[in-house]
This record gives C-alpha cells, sequence and structure tokens, in this order.
C-alpha cells in the first residue's frame, strides 16, 4: 500500500468525503467515479496500490476498479507534471493550426506527446475533440480551455505555469 | 408458470426463466456467448437476438423473462439479419488464426459462422493488434486478440470463485481482458475459465497443441480426486497417439449435474490423470531372491490362490480401499466371507490432511469412502482393523496381508513401524495401479486397471452414486479389480465370475440394503442416492 515510501490512505476529511458521497446513492457503487476522482486528486495518479486502496473502500475487486480507471482517459495512471496540457488534435482545430500547436509544444517544452518535462512541471497530451471547435486550435490548461492558439499566446500560458 | 409461443410452438417454463432456457426446452437454440446458465445476466454479446410480438425491435434473450402469454421469434429475417451483422462485428478485429489456433473444432465463431454468419468479408483496415500467448497463471494461456469479450471468464471469478483476479480494460476496440497488474490466475479452480471461454482466447497450458480435438473420443465419468465425485468426461486420444507421445488421457473436462459439481470441477482434479499413462505397474510381478521377476496372470493367480490357501483365516489380512468401486468393494466382503477373513478394513490416515473448501473440494481424498462404509468393509466381529494388522505382522500373528492400491509406506503411520511390519510379513499381496513403496516390498504384484480404464459406480460423502465408465482398454496386462476378484473367488469356489461389472453391482443391491432397488440404468446421467438406511444396518 506504499508508494515512495508513502502511505496511500486518505486523510479523515476525505474519508468522511468518501461515505458522504457513497450515502448519495442507492448502490454506494455509483459514487465510484467522484471517489476516484478524489483520488486522483489525492495521490496524483492512481496506480494500482490507488486502485487496491479504493476497491476496499467499496468492497469491489482492484480489477474491477482498473477496469474503471482504464476505461476513461481522464485518469492518469502513470504519473503527471504538476500542470496537464491537452491539445485537441480533432478536425475543427486540425484545419485551423493543431499540428502546428503541438510543433510548437514539442519544440518549447523539448518533449513529445504524452511525456513529462524533466523539471515535472508540465505534461502535454494530444486529445480528441473537447467541445470547443468556436475557439478552434483550442488546448485544455489544467482546468481551464485555452482557445484561438497562436504561438505568441502559448508563451504566455507557458510562461505563466509554476 | 408463465405460458408462452415460441416459433408457433406453446409451451410453459418455470418462472423466471429466461428466454433461452424456454427455447432450449423446445429444442430451439437461440445462440449466443455471453450467457451461461451458472454465471450472472451480462447482455454483453448481443448475439441472442429475438423478436417478440408487439415489440418494435429485436430484443435480447438472455435478459427477458419469460411471461404469460409473450409471442416469440427466433427465425425472421430481421433477427437473422442481426444475427449475421452481430457475427461480423465480433469478428472484425479477430485475427481469424484457425489453422493455429487450439480451438478449432470447437470454438463457437466457428461454429455459429457457419451458423449464423457466412457473410463475405468486408474489413480492409488493419486489426487493432492486442498481446498473444500470455500466460494468466499456471494453467491458462490468454490470447486478447481471439477474445470477443463475453466476459464469462471474469464473471466467473468474481462470482464463483470470488478472488477477482480477471478484468476487461481500456475502452472500444481497444478492450482486452486482463489480469489486475501483479495478479495471478491461480486460484483452485482456474481451469474452468478454459472450458466456458467460448473461443480460443482462454486455452489449456496442458493440453494445448496435443492433438486436435476432433480426434478424441470422450467418455463420461467421475472424478476420482475426492469424495466429492464431480461428473467428469475423459478425452482421450487414441486415434494419433504419436502426436502426444503416447500419452492416451489429453484432458479432463466437467460434465453438467446439478446435485455435485454444476459446471465445474477444481485443478486438482482436472490435471490430476498423470498417474493414469504414468508410473504404471504393467505386468504381474513375483519377488524372487528378492527381485522381482514377470510373470503371467496364470501363474501369478495360481500362486495367489495357493498363498490364501496356505494360511489359515485368522492369519490373513484384507485391506481394501476407498479407491475401489462399490463393485469390487463388494467382491472383497465376498471374498472375506469365503476365506472366512475377520481382519478386514479399507481405511488408512492420510500422510497430510486434504486440501477442503466451502465450494467443491473434500478433505477426504478418496472417491469411495461412503460406498466402503455402506458395504461394510470393517473388520468383522473382533476381526483387526488396518492398524491392528500392521501390528500384528510385526508380531507374525497376521502372515499374509492382501493390500489393495494403499502405499501404506506413505501415509500418516509412522514410517518405521510399518516397514518393520511389512518386512515381516510371509506374504505380502498388492494390488495397485501404479509403482509405489509397496511394489518394493510386495511378494506378489498384481497390476490393476486405473478408474479410467473400467466400469462400475462410485458413492460420493453425500451418498450419491454414479457410474465410471471405461475410456481406454487397460495399460499392458493390467485387469480391473473386478475382474482380479472374480477369477480369485471363481478359483476358491464362491461362484462363477461375473462378465460385467452390472452384475455384481446387482447381487450387490440384493445384498446390502442401503443400494436396495437400484440399477445401472436408474443410476443415469445424474446418478442415485443410496436408499436412507439406518445407520449399520448394512454391516
Ligand atoms: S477471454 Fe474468453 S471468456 Fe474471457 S471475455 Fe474473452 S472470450 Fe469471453
Ligand atoms: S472437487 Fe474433488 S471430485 Fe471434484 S474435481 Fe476436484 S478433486 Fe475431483
Amino acid at each position: 500500500m506504499s508508494l515512495a515510501g508513502q502511505m496511500i490512505a486518505f486523510t479523515p476529511a476525505q474519508l468522511d468525503e468518501v461515505r458522504r458521497l457513497q450515502a448519495l446513492y442507492p448502490d454506494p457503487r455509483a459514487a465510484l467515479l467522484p471517489v476516484l476522482q478524489l483520488a486522483q486528486e489525492a495521490f496524483d495518479f492512481i496506480s494500482p496500490d490507488v486502485e487496491q486502496y479504493v476497491a476496499g473502500l467499496f468492497d469491489l475487486s482492484p480489477a474491477h476498479v482498473h477496469e474503471v480507471v482504464t476505461f476513461y482517459s481522464l485518469f492518469f495512471t502513470k504519473p503527471v507534471g504538476r500542470h496537464v496540457v491537452s491539445v485537441c488534435r480533432t478536425l475543427s482545430c486540425h484545419l485551423l493550426g493543431a499540428p502546428d500547436v503541438v510543433a510548437y509544444l514539442k519544440e518549447r517544452l523539448g518533449i513529445e506527446a504524452g511525456a513529462t518535462t524533466k523539471d515535472g512541471k508540465v505534461t502535454f497530451f494530444t486529445v480528441e475533440c473537447l467541445c470547443a471547435c468556436e475557439m478552434a486550435p483550442m488546448m485544455q490548461v489544467n482546468d481551464r480551455y485555452e482557445g484561438h492558439l497562436t504561438r505568441e499566446k502559448i508563451d504566455r500560458i507557458l510562461e505563466r505555469l509554476e | 408458470m408463465p405460458r408462452l409461443t415460441i416459433d408457433g410452438k406453446e409451451i410453459e417454463v418455470p418462472a423466471g426463466a429466461n428466454l433461452i432456457e424456454a427455447a432450449r426446452r423446445l429444442g430451439i437454440e437461440i445462440p449466443h456467448y455471453c450467457y451461461h446458465p451458472g454465471l450472472s445476466i451480462a447482455g454483453q454479446c448481443r448475439l441472442c437476438m429475438v423478436e417478440l410480438e408487439k415489440n418494435p425491435r429485436p430484443q435480447i434473450a438472455c435478459n427477458m423473462v419469460a411471461m404469460d402469454g409473450m409471442v416469440v421469434h427466433t427465425q425472421t429475417p430481421k433477427v437473422l439479419e442481426t444475427r449475421k451483422s452481430i457475427m461480423e462485428f465480433h469478428l472484425i478485429n479477430h485475427p481469424l488464426d484457425c489453422p493455429v489456433c487450439d480451438q478449432a473444432g470447437e470454438c463457437w465463431l466457428q461454429i455459429y459462422y457457419m451458423k449464423h454468419g457466412l457473410y463475405d468479408s468486408r474489413f480492409v483496415e488493419e486489426k487493432v493488434h492486442k498481446p498473444k500467448a500470455v500466460p494468466l497463471g499456471p494453467h491458462v494461456i490468454l490470447d486478447a486478440e481471439r477474445c470477443i469479450l463475453c466476459s464469462r471468464c471474469t464473471r466467473f471469478c468474481d462470482e464463483i470463485t470470488k478472488t477477482g483476479e480477471l478484468g476487461i480494460f481500456n475502452r472500444g476496440d481497444h478492450s482486452e481482458v486482463g489480469l489486475f497488474p501483479g495478479k495471478v490466475l491461480d486460484n483452485r479452480y482456474s481451469g474452468n475459465v478454459v472450458d466456458i471461454c467460448p473461443v480460443g482466447a482462454l486455452t489449456d497450458r496442458d493440453f494445448r497443441f496435443q492433438v486436435r480435438v476432433w480426434y478424441l473420443d470422450t467418455q463420461k465419468s467421475v472424478c476420482p480426486g475426492c469424495s466429492r465425485g464431480c461428473n467428469i468426461e475423459i478425452h482421450s486420444n487414441v486415434r494419433r497417439p504419436h502426436h502426444a507421445q503416447g500419452r492416451r488421457v489429453a484432458r479432463l473436462k466437467p460434465r453438467y449435474n446439478p446435485h455435485v459439481n454444476d459446471w465445474w470441477i477444481c485443478d486438482a482434479g482436472r490435471y490430476g490423470f498423470g498417474s493414469i499413462d504414468q508410473g504404471r505397474i504393467t505386468f504381474p510381478q513375483l519377488r524372487e531372491g528378492g527381485l522381482l521377476r514377470e510373470v503371467t496372470w496364470r501363474e501369478a493367480l495360481a500362486l495367489l490362490i495357493d498363498r490364501l490357501r496356505a494360511y489359515g483365516p485368522d492369519e490373513i489380512g484384507l485391506l481394501a480401499s476407498p479407491e475401489m468401486t462399490n463393485e469390487e468393494l463388494f467382491l472383497i466382503r465376498r471374498l472375506a466371507e469365503t476365506l472366512g477373513v475377520k481382519n478386514l478394513d479399507f481405511q488408512v490416515p492420510p500422510r497430510e490432511p486434504g486440501d477442503e473448501d466451502d465450494f467443491l473440494l473434500r478433505a477426504d481424498k478418496n472417491p469411495n469412502t461412503r460406498g466402503a462404509e455402506a458395504i461394510g468393509l470393517w473388520p468383522a466381529d473382533r476381526g483387526l482393523d488396518a492398524w491392528e494388522m500392521l501390528e500384528a505382522l510385526r508380531r507374525e500373528q497376521l502372515k499374509c496381508l492382501w493390500v489393495f492400491h494403499h502405499d501404506v509406506t506413505r501415509c500418516g503411520w509412522p514410517e518405521g513401524a510399518v516397514l518393520e511390519a511389512l518386512q515381516a510379513a510371509q506374504c505380502l499381496i498388492y494390488t495397485g495401479s501404479n509403482v509405489n513403496g509397496m511394489t518394493e516390498r510386495a511378494h506378489l504384484v498384481l497390476p490393476a486397471a486405473t478408474y479410467a480404464e473400467k466400469e462400475g459406480t462410485f458413492t460420493n460423502f453425500e451418498g450419491r452414486v454414479q457410474r465410471i465408465r471405461k475410456a481406454l482398454p487397460p495399460l499392458g496386462d493390467s485387469r480391473a479389480d473386478w475382474e482380479i476378484l472374480g477369477e480369485c473367488l471363481e478359483a476358491l469356489n464362491a461362484g462363477p465370475k461375473p462378465n460385467r461389472p452390472e452384475e455384481v453391482f446387482r447381487a450387490l443391491a440384493h445384498a446390502v440394503p442401503a443400494f436396495a432397488g437400484l440399477t445401472y440404468r436408474d443410476l443415469g446421467e445424474y446418478g442415485l442416492m443410496l436408499r436412507e438406511v439406518a445407520h449399520g444396518a448394512s454391516r
């Protein structure tokens, strides 16, 4: 149950939140997704150890939790940087310059899509449609959508990241 | 009980039956992959679509409970077209590698493609590739490209063994069956996932690539691995012996019996058939000057009779075995009566306590303890039990001991004392199937057929009498115990030798109240319970 020596366990406050979420549904298992989100916030990414821990909170098999985690692309199964940048590469964005955005990010960050910068600051992914064609080409930076991207705008966004 | 109409035929079915089971009762087969009567309903494969009157779209039959007045159609153009499309969908990313797949010949993709597919492949794109030949555990190997994601294997591990090793990970056409990271599929029942996997995704590491399944012969039998008596099929390879280096038993498969094992068997039973083909005693042997010499059955039997006549009844002991059939045990009882021998027993404690759980496995690793009890293979008034016989041997009061199947040199008794006793025997006769500590010591060794090589019945721990059948000829010169005992009794003028175990069973049913009224024919597929008898009445 440990990762790099660190115990995988929610704080009492987080556990209260788990119980609250489970109580919302007739079948407590329905709370699995929000609890996994909580776990991702708490432990940065969902390792098999985290899956096992969460499975214990639900009396599910760890394999079942792994099914859910791997079904959704927004759960990270490997460590990511402090910031996550996801560039849309679907049609509208593609036509309006997503390939340039990707090429520029690779150059600025010095990494390929899917990788994390050496200092652990940024992970960047290419993803399918984020449902914001009106601001193509666009990307998601942590919880924010950033659209109408240009090289200058990308520079400014990256500079803001701690 | 709901009454419904399927393809124009009316039928009444038990409440709660789904449409697949309802149709099956009419002999109508609704094709399906994910539905299995022993598992929960998944509704995953979509192949069991049928049309219901007053319903706009086809419905899956597995998840539809039969209701009064339902009118179901399983053969409409819409149903047939739906099946065909679903077959095409299941096979889109399948590698179509039947020539090198061990499932070929018993694969439900092959069977249903021929019955319900028969379309021309339209898929020209690159197929999705997935892990191949991945060992999941000691017995099972996975080819994820051949998997149709029916989830039978994952449900088995969730619902039957409750070990939860397997899951279906990722999404869409990248979904694949696999183990939770770091887990191994090594529960006591893991082999069953191979049986229920409808395709070549899960295959048996022990069986695969030995022989094509269409060369196998099958015979119904009962697992002798413990006192549960799970129903099995013995799959033997006698037509292509060169394909498996002469190994005759290719595999064991569970056989459905709702009273005993449902659809399942344990791994210990499934893979415990090695002794049928390995380490066998294949001819009668006589010890002379410390060495065993091969003799003919004629010589061996003459010697046997000579010995049994040479000693007084009090100097002879008979140690039967709960591995033997009811028929054979009955003949031993008759032999004891004929000779007037009172030193009679069948139980020897195992070296280690047997594995037991709350599912199938029983601690008693003998298939017929209950039968031996019912027939009464106990010491007759003031006769010696098994341990006392050994002690009497050591004291040279007992001179001649005939042991069936037990290797008393490897049991729960102190080895030193046992060896000392055997050493002191004037005449030690051993009847068994495999070379062991007894064959090293016996003066006369009689080779016995295994359970796979003879007919008979076992009585399981609950008292269910079930038939075993002959899947193979006895190896070498070995003979079934009932034949050996029959010859012996005839030579002792105790009646003509039986021609078939069924004759012995008839006599047994006549003589032992617990078996009264039972016949081979009535035992049927699932066996029958012993007549309830007051304890001790059958002794
Ligand atoms: S491996 Fe076999 S049983 Fe398991 S999901 Fe795939 S096809 Fe079904
Ligand atoms: S539970 Fe017993 S009888 Fe059943 S398969 Fe296993 S060993 Fe054989």
